[in-house]
């Protein structure tokens, strides 16, 4: 930390002040009110430490143990994978979900503009409220869902969604896709209609497809844009707690359980909180893993 | 209140201004869950009134968040006087002397006398020769029925289930799977409402929540995991809630409800059938009895600078425990004379059940050992292991809980 | 051409009324007794519809609470945009190893969820005093968790504006700040007005931080208000949804018709 200081103060007096003051007052709030925390996390995970020894820093450190501890239990593998497919799947039907949306309200028809805002409403509901229906629109016997593909005849047997451990983890991801989708939708519309017409219309004159238009205008175009919501859509999904808690609270017998609610039921509910500390150190290998390749595609940025 | 109890509670709280004339004003922090017109509110307001001095100030928080909140305010200094704890969490607490120890005031008080409180509710508040709060009231379990629907399968409303083969069998007659309508509801959730509702089944049959394995207690899982499988109770009984589960049963989906008394305000105004409510069904005729013990306890922070006002502010409270259950909802947790009560024909069943109501625990270790039962609980319901091995499984984990 | 348009208008249609089917769920609980959402088959319209807006508005005071919700909001939207709009513009325009640290650590801060940052978070405040001006704690917190998503955001944006028109800027005499707020700021305001949208709506409905940092009930947001239908064994559910609908329906209507001004009213324009 310290080198990267001099660096940016080599870069002040090179004559980049304005450019560095910018960076750095966000950077300085940041590191003021998340880096403490986060370092707070990581030491705790370390440590020993109960109920009653939260709010201190100075504890008994006991290593690795935490660690041991908890990655030796027999659900954390199965966990972890739920976790792994809660986030890739989240991502993926959302982003294309999403895109799809995004390109469609793209097209000029009436009310394109005003229906594509009602999507917000995803974002508007506050998340107990969000839970509460998806668990009635996903219950096994009075649930809408099951009504309505029985009714269409699309099953006999009605689906226990939230209840029968094959389908839970993915009874929580229709719902955390549903809450995704608008901003995904939003923010790829915002990056749609920054490409200017002309890039379009000079491609139709070299008589190229529409899959070719996509492919060579729109894809690289956006290519910033989709790098920013893949990544902090898996940092969302990776922090998403309300649902599970509404809608099976990580049941059956961990069927649908997430490092980041078994995280905190580790930590506030079963006060366990060096443990639970440690799994949101694993969690941030995530993002790591995330933040990295989303720098590294920045690169491209500069190419292009 | 009778005319005797208004004068000496009017008495008291002159002495108590009387005493305090020459002092600051006290100001008495009291942290519960309630919300503004519920039982803190209006006992705080009560004594308010009666105590020109002494001055409380309520505060909300979530019950979900009372443990962890206080945990922090005791770290930091800033913990109320009084608080809220739910009965299970006070072997948290009391270990640490973080709560004054109520003995010696309780041997000094004409108003309460611990003999008269409930086993139970007792069971949750003394450790060794320490009295560590007052329970503010109580609920426990019992098993609601449609007295229509059991007429209309042939059964007598008269006579519910009172052993636990005879619950299979009634569920089994009831449920009629055309009409949506299972047997019986009850929860089986991943929450501390899941352990709530094993337990006193645990209890019934020999064990408790050390001794989970027992073979009274494979025989009630069994009968659970039975009830599930063969489609008398729903399978989402794994995520319902209490009060889900019994709603189910109050739009007419479920025949019988295993619920608390909080029910019954809702039930009575969207239930529109002759529901009534009996006790627990047991393993057997003349097995022992158990039930579960819910609601939370009136407590004092060692660290608070009125010791004295804050346990008369207890007091005050447990002197109206025959208020809880028409004006709060709560049973009462001591022997008390409740007149007129409302739904008295519930009443009369949970009063007895208060007898058998056994508190969860208490042990420090508790949230993990409950969390443990509700894992047992689950797998053996969803099939993936069989209930004896489920529990047996739980058992080795308790013991390293434990350990 | 005109028949293509009402089969997307259709579709289009579609498409809403299956996304928005859960915000007409929300609505139509508001109308059913509590035992109305255990019934099967489900009802799609309640019988007797009841809803007692004027009674939760009133009974649970909602004024004041949606107030405190706008103040931290606005606060946090105001604090985000200001500073991350700064910060954005250079991370699109600097390319050096410095930046890449940078941008990493930006991202790496909003890892953990609120409810493992409230902790060390209120340790802090109140070590310095923070507490005292709850609203303001929860605002300079929740700034802090949407700081790096607005950054991200709108460095993207800031992307697509080409460099050309900066540099035109610069030899006309304009400094670096000049450019960037009378140049690059307006180009990019799509992209910064609809990620502001997004952080307000965020924040609005923030309840971690306000339920720990603010325990004066008139100082809390609509939120932690919303908590007060939840009991230890029982819900109140059409409590909770016309509550949610009361404040759900104002904010939504506003902001369909504000994200058609930002992404269509504006788009063209400067950028061609």
């Amino acid at each position: 930390m310290p080198r990267f200081k001099t660096g940016l103060m080599n870069g002040l007096i090179d004559g980049k002040g304005f450019d560095t003051t910018l960076v750095l007052l966000s950077l300085g709030y940041l590191l003021v009110f998340s880096a403490f925390p986060l370092i707070f996390n990581l030491i705790m995970s370390f440590q020993q430490v109960d109920l009653f020894s939260l709010a201190q820093l100075v504890r008994p450190f006991v290593g690795w143990d935490n660690y041991r501890d908890v990655l030796t239990r027999p659900e954390s593998w199965p966990i972890f994978l739920n976790t792994v497919k809660f986030v890739g799947i989240s991502l993926l039907a959302q982003v294309s979900v999403g895109f799809a949306l995004a390109l469609f309200f793209q097209q000029s028809f009436p009310g394109a503009t005003f229906l594509r805002g009602l999507f917000l409403a995803g974002w508007i509901m506050p998340a107990l409220v969000v839970g509460a229906v998806w668990s009635w629109v996903l219950a096994g016997d009075y649930g809408v869902l099951n009504y309505g593909l029985q009714s269409l005849g699309l099953v006999r047997d009605k689906i226990f969604w939230l209840s029968d451990p094959a389908w839970t983890l993915y009874a929580v991801i229709i719902a955390n896709v549903w809450l995704g989708i608008p901003f995904n939708m939003i923010l790829l519309s915002v990056g749609l209609a920054g490409i200017p017409d002309d890039l379009y219309e000079a491609a139709k004159m070299d008589g190229a497809t529409c899959l070719q238009r996509f492919t060579t205008i729109t894809l690289p175009m956006m290519r910033a844009q989709l790098g920013a919501v893949i990544s902090l859509g898996t940092i969302f999904t990776l922090q998403q707690f309300d649902l599970f808690a509404a809608l099976t609270q990580g049941g059956p017998a961990n069927a649908s359980n997430v490092f980041q609610y078994w995280s905190w039921q580790l930590s506030f509910e079963n006060y366990e909180i060096g443990q639970g500390s440690v799994i949101s150190m694993l969690m941030i290998l995530f993002v790591i893993l995330v933040a990295v390749v989303y720098v590294r595609s920045t690169r491209h940025e500069q190419a292009s | 209140m009778n005319p005797l109890k208004i004068m000496f509670l009017s008495a008291l709280g002159l002495s108590g201004s009387w005493t305090m004339a020459h002092s600051a004003p006290v100001e008495l922090d009291l942290w519960t869950i309630d919300q503004p017109g519920e039982y803190h509110y209006v006992m705080a307001r009560e004594f308010d009134q009666q105590h020109a001095d002494i001055t409380i100030n309520v505060r909300t928080v979530q019950f979900r968040d009372v443990v962890n909140d206080l945990a922090r305010a005791v770290a930091t200094g800033n913990g109320p006087d009084v608080t809220y704890i739910d009965n299970p969490d006070m072997a948290l607490f009391a270990p640490r002397h973080l709560l004054l120890d109520l003995a010696p005031y309780v041997r000094k008080s004409d108003i309460v006398d611990i003999d008269r409180i409930f086993p139970g509710p007792l069971a949750s508040v003394r450790f060794d020769d320490s009295l560590y709060g007052l329970p503010r009231g109580s609920n426990t379990l019992a098993l609601y029925y449609n007295a229509d629907m059991f007429e209309a399968a042939g059964l007598d409303p008269d006579q519910p289930p009172t052993t636990w083969e005879q619950l299979y069998q009634y569920a089994k007659a009831l449920t009629d799977s055309s009409e949506n309508v299972y047997g019986l509801a009850f929860s089986a959730i991943n929450s501390e409402e899941g352990t709530f509702q094993f337990l006193p089944w645990v209890q019934m049959g020999g064990g408790d929540y050390n001794n989970i394995a027992t073979p009274g207690a494979k025989r009630a899982l069994t009968l659970w995991t039975r009830l599930i499988e063969e489609g008398l109770a729903s399978r989402d009984t794994l995520i319902r809630s209490q009060y889900e589960s019994t709603g189910t049963f109050n739009a007419g989906n479920a025949a019988m409800a295993i619920s608390g008394p909080w029910e019954l305000p809702r039930m009575s105004e969207e239930a529109d059938f002759n529901y009534r409510v009996a006790m627990l069904p047991v393993p057997e005729k003349k097995a022992k009895r158990a039930s579960a013990l819910g609601e939370g306890v009136n407590t004092i922070l060692a660290n608070t600078r009125y010791p004295k006002e804050a346990f008369e502010f207890l007091e005050f409270m447990h002197a109206n425990m025959d208020r809880v259950w028409n004006e709060f909802g709560m049973l009462p947790a001591s022997r008390v004379e409740v007149k007129d009560p409302n739904f008295p024909q519930a009443y009369a069943v949970f009063d007895e059940s208060m007898k058998y109501a056994r508190t969860r625990g208490p042990t420090p270790e508790w949230q993990k050992i409950s969390q443990t039962i509700q894992q047992a609980v689950q797998s053996a319901l969803t099939g993936q292991v069989e209930p004896a091995v489920a529990l047996e499984n739980a058992q080795l984990k308790i013991d390293r809980i434990l350990d | 051409m005109s028949i293509k348009r009402i089969i997307l208008l259709a579709l289009a249609l579609v498409f809403v009324s299956i996304y928005l089917f859960p915000l007409y769920w929300m609505y139509i609980t508001a109308m059913k007794g509590s035992t109305g959402i255990f019934a099967y088959p489900p009802s799609f319209w309640p019988e007797h519809p009841q809803l007692a807006i004027i009674e939760v508005w009133q009974r649970h005071d909602m004024g004041r609470y949606l107030f405190n919700s706008l103040l931290i909001a606005g606060g946090t939207t105001l604090i985000v945009t200001v500073m991350g709009s700064g910060c954005a513009y250079v991370l699109s325009r600097l390319r050096n190893r410095w930046m890449d640290v940078v941008l990493f650590a930006v991202l790496m801060m909003q890892v953990l969820p609120s409810s493992l940052m409230i902790t060390p978070l209120f340790v802090s405040f109140e070590q310095v005093g923070l507490t005292d001006y709850p609203r303001t704690a929860v605002i300079l917190a929740q700034a802090a968790k949407m700081l790096p998503l607005f950054i991200v955001l709108v460095r993207a944006t800031f992307l697509q504006v080409p460099r050309e028109l900066e540099q035109a800027a610069l030899i006309d005499g304009n400094s670096r700040l000049g450019a960037f707020l009378r140049i690059m700021v307006p180009l990019a305001r799509n992209g910064i007005l609809v990620s502001s949208v997004l952080i307000f709506l965020q924040s609005f409905g923030e309840y971690v931080y306000s339920r720990s940092l603010i325990s004066e009930r008139a100082l809390q947001p609509a939120t932690v208000g919303l908590q007060s239908f939840m009991g230890p064994n029982s819900s109140d559910w059409s409590g909770v949804m016309t509550y949610a609908a009361i404040y759900v329906t104002p904010i939504l209507i506003v902001f369909v018709l504000l994200q058609r001004q930002i992404v269509s009213g504006l788009t063209s324009g400067a950028l061609k």
